[in-house]
């Protein structure tokens, strides 16, 4: 197959996906239930986020733990701008309001009605209205972002993590200060954000959709390549010729866009905004998709995005009431679980698992547990119900901690999905425009002279030792011991130095 | 080559001069203005204000002490430092609300209790099956046994027993979650370290409580104590002796620690090259062990005088955020790794957050500045690592652990 009817193929499969997609999405839309409609809108909306941040901790290497700050600003943005009407009079009736009569005049609805543009002001135009304060959004955020991306011209590593997460606390803790009580209404926040646009699913994915199909268009760019160098080494990136801070820079404002997009989503998906739903949990949600999914991978992301939500909105079992004896079984259930896990961790040389004294003194006190769990049911010291609140977050913070130990770079590493991948394509045949390349990159008639005479004598020696032996081999042959380009499987990910 | 152009031009400009005499001289002139010329404020407030801030500068001390010394071994930033010093507080609180516990809870406490105390001696002693280990462990584990279950307890010793439980949470902590990392990049370490500050916020929740706890254990430590000075009268607690006070036993005790034993040469080792430590004989896994462990028992002791100065303890799932970050914030306006540096960096931190919200009262149309008090800390954390990383006891200067 050439590369045209490849790339047609991967487009047509591409296309034929998303329509299946998109009538999946219309008939759970149509009679899904609600939990499940909210779940995909939620997963819709957290994909953004995630996704822009992936762009500064997976692409750049840089970890940035303020995103949930550039949500709140986006968030509040959009909903300030598209409050309906009667929402405003609400808050300008009300004692306790903090806005003054010029912020509740901000409104693009009061806009377009100065303009003279009543077509857009009417209720079926709400979606107009809606993207341009989604705009809006993301631009106030993306100039917080601007601001933020500063400091990483300085910093690097652990500093600059927590000088990111000291901005996203700045930006909460002063939203609710005299200075901004205007804008932000205070502690009470807005309520009656319509929520048409982020429980639908219809205009959740399709911003998912843009989003995706930005962040990979960059990834794959120039710019893209060059944060990819930023992450790797920036010695080596700035000696290059990448401009540290302008990469850097712009790594942060367009991540604070689309997350200043998934906060106006977010605050219509929960048609209200208030401070307490921009907390640090969000960004630690994002942290989680991203290192359970792949760091740098978009698809991967997704993939966390799909597990984090999958827990957040049915883990809800977890969180009922359950009797003592239940709870207690569980506790014996976690203590096996975790004495057979460390058992069969530690290997010793010939891969047998070690059954150290400690292990199985774990096992059976989590054998021991669970058999009192089962025998004394009824036993009175078992009387009563008790309630896990938070047990999803704990069970999400587990999943890090494990993930972090056991394979830090993700389920999919830096691999991002493909067809080429899904089909099994083999990749020991260079494309047209390979060969193309290794044309012109081969060197002189002499090389290629040699070459030939490699390839006609039976080389006893594996390829790899004749490959190190003369670096200058034809790429042609080089093809099949290629290392993948892609660092999926290495343990390091951009070391980082101390800012000191 | 920034370096040196800042160290030349650090050469030339005495900045540690000008800014150590000339804002002392702008704050008394702020104070004179307001006493003075204003006349809206007396002395006496700020002289309530110096001691609040030392009071709350000791808190932020106490548990920057844990951050420097953990970030000079392991140069990891210990984001669940925050939440040890969380359950530190609440440990000590169900001590002494909950004293004669019925015997299976007591005997649990005391288990872990004597786990903590047979670590802390072998790593005096050097093995596990030695005597002098096995026979405090033993001791410990009897003499808590019947204590607990029989009589209440008062403040001080639940403060020393919730430190050495929260020790062995912290070793703990280290073994199950850090040092499965050793070796790997520092960004996984951090990302780590937030799920385990995460996950205790949230084990808190389920264990301790859901709601505001009120923290009193009626000691006469926390009555009021009122005095004339300057001819206004000064509002405080007993606590602005106590607090202090305690802090500094720790910081000494810490010190002598630090640089007279052999255990402390051997962090002091550790902090300065850990590989050249390790080849030198010294147990390094043992010595982030013993850093944890001592990080975390003043934690704890941050943990409960905070409880005591503010009567009550926020939610465990925010209590220990703020405070934390705070404190991390000190030990690196300090200049982190270094110990002096982190009270340095405490104190400094406590009479920003407190004294110099005294100096901009709200007055009028302004409405003050106190309710940007909480942003000082990141403020200032920003501006120190972009200004001056290495903190204001800088890192050739300092003794490092």
């Amino acid at each position: 197959m050439s590369d045209g009817t490849k790339r047609l193929r991967n487009l047509l499969l591409t296309l034929g996906v998303g329509a299946i997609v998109a009538v999946a999405l219309a008939l759970v839309g149509g009679t899904g239930g609600a939990k499940l409609n909210d779940s995909l809108a939620l997963f819709a909306i957290w994909g953004i986020a995630a996704v822009s941040l992936n762009l500064i901790n997976g692409t750049t290497g840089i970890l940035s733990l303020g995103h949930h700050g550039f949500m709140l600003v986006g968030g509040y943005v959009t909903a300030l701008l598209i409050l309906p009407e009667d929402a405003r009079q609400r808050i300008s009736s009300s004692a306790r309001s903090e806005m003054t009569p010029f912020t509740l005049g901000l409104s693009v609805e009061g806009w377009f009605d100065a303009l003279g543009l009543h077509v857009l002001t009417t209720p079926e135009t709400l979606w107009v209205r809606f993207l341009i304060a989604l705009f809006f959004g993301g631009l106030v955020a993306m100039a917080f972002g601007l601001i933020v991306g500063i400091p990483s011209l300085r910093l690097k590593g652990d500093y600059l993590a927590i000088v990111t997460f000291g901005f996203g606390e700045i930006i909460r803790l002063t939203a609710s200060t005299s200075l901004f009580k205007p804008f932000t209404n205070g502690a009470l926040g807005y309520s009656g954000v319509p929520s048409d646009f982020g429980k639908s699913l219809w205009w959740t994915f399709a911003l998912l959709a843009l989003t995706l199909f930005v962040m990979t268009k960059l990834k794959y760019s120039s710019h893209g390549r060059a944060l990819q160098a930023i992450r790797e080494d920036e010695i080596a990136a700035e000696a290059m010729g990448i401009g540290l801070a302008r990469h850097k820079v712009m790594a942060f404002a367009l991540s604070a866009f689309f997350a200043g997009v998934a906060g106006g989503l977010w605050v219509s998906y929960l048609s209200a905004a208030r401070l307490d739903f921009f907390l640090f949990f969000l960004t630690f949600f994002f942290l989680v998709a991203i290192s359970v999914g792949g760091t740098g991978s978009y698809t991967g992301v997704l993939l966390g995005v799909a597990v984090v939500v999958f827990v957040q909105q049915y883990g809800d079992p977890l969180e009922r009431t359950y009797s003592l004896a239940t709870w207690f079984g569980l506790i014996g259930v976690l203590i096996l679980a975790a004495g057979i896990g460390a058992g069969l961790y530690r290997r010793d040389r010939r891969m047998r698992p070690v059954w150290h004294p400690l292990v199985l003194g774990l096992i059976g006190i989590g054998a021991a547990t669970l058999l009192v769990a089962i025998v004394g049911q009824n036993w009175a010291m078992f009387d009563g119900t008790f309630q896990a609140f938070g047990m999803r977050r704990i069970l999400l913070a587990v999943l890090l901690i494990v993930i972090m130990a056991v394979r830090p770079e993700g389920i999919m590493g830096r691999a991002e999905f493909s067809w080429a991948w899904l089909l099994r394509e083999r990749k020991d045949q260079p494309s047209d425009e390979e060969r193309a390349q290794d044309a012109w990159l081969s060197g002189s008639e002499m090389d290629k002279e040699k070459e030939r005479a490699r390839a006609r004598s039976d080389d006893p020696l594996p390829r790899s030792l004749t490959e190190e032996e003369s670096p200058g081999a034809h790429p042609l042959l080089e093809r099949g011991t290629k290392p993948k380009s892609d660092g999926g499987r290495r343990r390091k990910r951009g070391d980082d130095e101390g800012s000191s | 080559m920034s370096k040196t152009a800042a160290r030349a031009s650090a050469r030339r400009y005495p900045w540690g001069w000008i800014l150590g005499l000339g804002i002392p001289l702008l704050v008394f002139v702020r104070i004179w203005y307001l006493v003075a010329v204003v006349g809206e404020r007396e002395l006496a407030s700020f002289i309530g204000a110096a001691l609040l801030s030392l009071q709350l500068g000791s808190l932020y001390a106490l548990i920057a002490l844990g951050y420097t010394m953990v970030y000079g071994i392991i140069r990891l930033i210990n984001f669940a430092h925050g939440e040890v010093f969380m359950v530190g507080a609440f440990i000590s609180y169900f001590l002494f609300t909950g004293a004669p516990f019925a015997l299976p809870w007591a005997l649990l406490w005391s288990i872990v209790v004597a786990w903590g105390v047979m670590f802390v001696l072998n790593l005096w002693r050097g093995r596990m099956a030695d005597p002098v280990v096995l026979g405090g462990g033993a001791a410990t584990l009897a003499l808590l046994a019947v204590v607990l279950s029989t009589s209440p307890v008062n403040w001080l010793v639940a403060m020393l027993l919730s430190m050495l439980t929260t020790g062995v949470l912290g070793v703990l902590i280290d073994r199950i979650a850090y040092r499965p990392l050793r070796g790997a990049p520092r960004i996984s370490l951090l990302i780590t370290a937030i799920a385990v500050s995460f996950f205790l916020q949230n084990t808190g929740l389920i264990v301790f409580t859901r709601n505001q706890t009120p923290f009193r254990p009626g000691t006469a430590w926390t009555d009021f104590l009122q005095f004339d000075v300057a001819g206004g009268t000064v509002y405080t607690s007993r606590l602005v002796f106590l607090i202090p006070i305690v802090t500094a036993v720790l910081v000494v005790a810490l010190t002598l620690f630090v640089t007279r034993t052999r255990l402390g040469k051997a962090m002091r080792a550790s902090a300065q090259d850990a590989e050249v430590a390790q080849m030198m004989g010294v147990n390094v896994n043992r010595v982030i062990a013993t850093t944890f462990l001592l990080g975390s028992m003043l934690a704890a002791a941050g943990g409960v005088l905070w409880g005591l100065n503010f009567g009550s303890l926020n939610q465990p799932a925010v209590m220990g955020i703020l405070p934390g970050i705070k404190a991390f914030a000190a030990a690196v306006i300090g200049g982190i790794g270094s110990l002096p540096g982190a009270v340095l960096g405490g104190l400094l931190l406590g009479f920003l957050e407190n004294f110099v919200t005294a100096l901009f009262p709200r007055s009028g149309d302004f409405p003050g500045i106190t309710e940007y008090k909480d942003t000082f800390a990141f403020a200032l954390l920003i501006v120190v690592l972009l200004i001056r990383p290495s903190g204001i006891v800088g890192e050739d200067l300092s003794e490092k652990v």
